[in-house]
């Protein structure tokens, strides 16, 4: 060791730095796919190093929830009425619904679950936003696949190995998402910029949300299916539109990949879906 | 106790002992990587692996050779998803910083050993700063990096403890 030392000064390891800095991006294939394999190994290590974190996060999250167990009985019970109304015009909208898009011969997407997958690690860095999940090619994966977890969506895979793949968060600053706004479905772009509150770009001319509407996927791109709850709109100032994300994204636990198919209508009505990024 | 009073170099304390500072460093690294399920972790969370790489290069620079500096600081951009190269090329100046500034200045006192490493910090979280906005052809958010180096700066002492009960095995090893 040490006379490789001498051998190889600091030097040669800056310049060997530096050489990586400037063309070992994620864009060089060999590149990608070594960086893929030494993360495949270290997954299981943190995939087991993470469980004491979940086992104590679990413990916190049942406390809190036996202490508000009667007052959220209480309320659960109220909104049980509400629900069961609202399933009963939401089931005679979906009947109605489904008539209307025959007539229309509207392309169905069909949305694929390819896995679910634990979340093992966080890159935790004010400047890269992405976490490392325990799938990969082996269960199907594929770069570009949609992230999404039970409250909305998460991200999309950029580099996947056998049993292990990287998910770029929506809130990492290289991120673009269709999305639209429920209420009048306004097409916009969720973009990225490390901060916790994406921002929504490309309004059309005097259109503006407002505090508290709700953002859907939009499905353009075909990337992620559309429909799904992606947040709310929290600000609004001269710096941008501000979305609060429906996942929380520092605390993930189990997400699952999914692929977004068009099933198109040999008369494809309403397409105009642009390439995603 | 400073176990440099005679020369350590990693030939007197080769076998598996010898690579305590590195898995030390691993350990520190891995534990970077885990979802804390904090918000307010998700952009401060301390760099550990800089406090562990600054001390062993004070106390053992003879166990942390450039080369392994250099493969850490890469595993570390492996891991975390970051630009290839940019922790190890910061790490490897660390090391750099601490064997020119005389190690043997930074290891009398902890104060001054803590001192040095606020400077050490804020500098590494600069420089990280700067590379990140470079390769991200942005500006980034300042005020998060000056977070993560006084979040580093915190737990420095705490690290150091810990660190310190390894470092005791290995100058025993000097018997």
């Amino acid at each position: 060791m040490k006379a490789l030392r001498h051998r190889f000064p600091s030097a040669f390891f800056i310049i060997l730095a530096l050489a990586l800095l400037v063309f070992g991006g994620n864009s060089a294939l060999v590149v990608a796919r070594i960086r893929s394999e030494i993360v495949n190994f270290f997954v299981p290590v943190l995939d087991i190093a993470s469980r004491p974190i979940e086992l104590a996060n679990n413990f916190v999250d049942w406390t809190r929830q036996v202490a508000i167990v009667f007052s959220d009985n209480e309320r659960l019970r109220a909104e049980n009425r509400q629900l069961r109304q609202a399933q009963i015009t939401a089931s005679q909208l979906a009947i109605d619904n489904q008539r209307l898009k025959k007539l229309l011969n509207v392309g169905a997407g069909r949305v694929n679950i390819i896995a679910a997958a634990r979340v093992v690690a966080d890159s935790d860095s004010p400047f890269f936003k992405s976490v490392l999940i325990n799938r990969g090619t082996r269960d199907g994966v594929k770069k570009g696949q949609a992230i999404i977890n039970e409250d909305g969506i998460v991200g999309r895979v950029i580099n996947v190995g056998s049993s292990s793949s990287r998910v770029l968060l929506v809130t990492d600053i290289n991120s673009r998402i269709p999305v639209k706004l429920a209420a009048n479905g306004i097409n916009m772009i969720l973009e990225g910029d490390n901060s916790p509150f994406p921002k929504l770009a490309f309004l059309p001319i005097g259109k503006k949300p407002a505090i508290g509407d709700l953002v859907l996927t939009s499905g353009y791109g075909m990337v992620f299916p559309h429909d799904l709850p992606v947040g709310q709109v929290v600000k609004i100032d001269k710096d941008g539109i501000r979305v609060k994300l429906s996942a929380k994204l520092y605390n993930l636990n189990y997400v699952t990949a999914v692929k977004y198919e068009i099933i198109r209508s040999p008369v494809g009505a309403n397409d105009d879906g642009k390439p995603g990024r | 106790m400073t176990g440099l009073d005679r020369r350590t170099d990693g030939r007197a304390e080769r076998g598996l002992r010898g690579l305590l500072p590195v898995i030390t460093t691993l350990l520190l690294l891995l534990l970077m990587q885990l979802q804390y399920r904090l918000a307010f972790l998700d952009n401060l969370f301390p760099f550990l692996s800089l406090i562990a790489v600054y001390y062993w290069c004070i106390f053992k620079p003879g166990l942390m050779p450039v080369s392994l500096v250099f493969l850490l600081g890469l595993l570390q951009d492996i891991l975390s998803g970051g630009p290839l190269g940019m922790t190890a090329l910061l790490f490897i100046l660390v090391r750099i910083f601490v064997i020119r500034q005389g190690r043997r200045f930074l290891e009398r006192e902890f104060l001054f050993n803590w001192l040095g490493f606020i400077m050490v910090s804020l500098a590494f979280g600069l420089a990280t700063w700067v590379i990140a906005s470079l390769y991200l052809k942005e500006m980034q958010n300042i005020w998060n990096v000056l977070g993560q180096s006084i979040m580093t700066i915190a737990l420095f002492p705490l690290v150091v403890w810990a660190l310190g009960l390894v470092r005791d095995l290995l100058v025993d090893d000097n018997r």
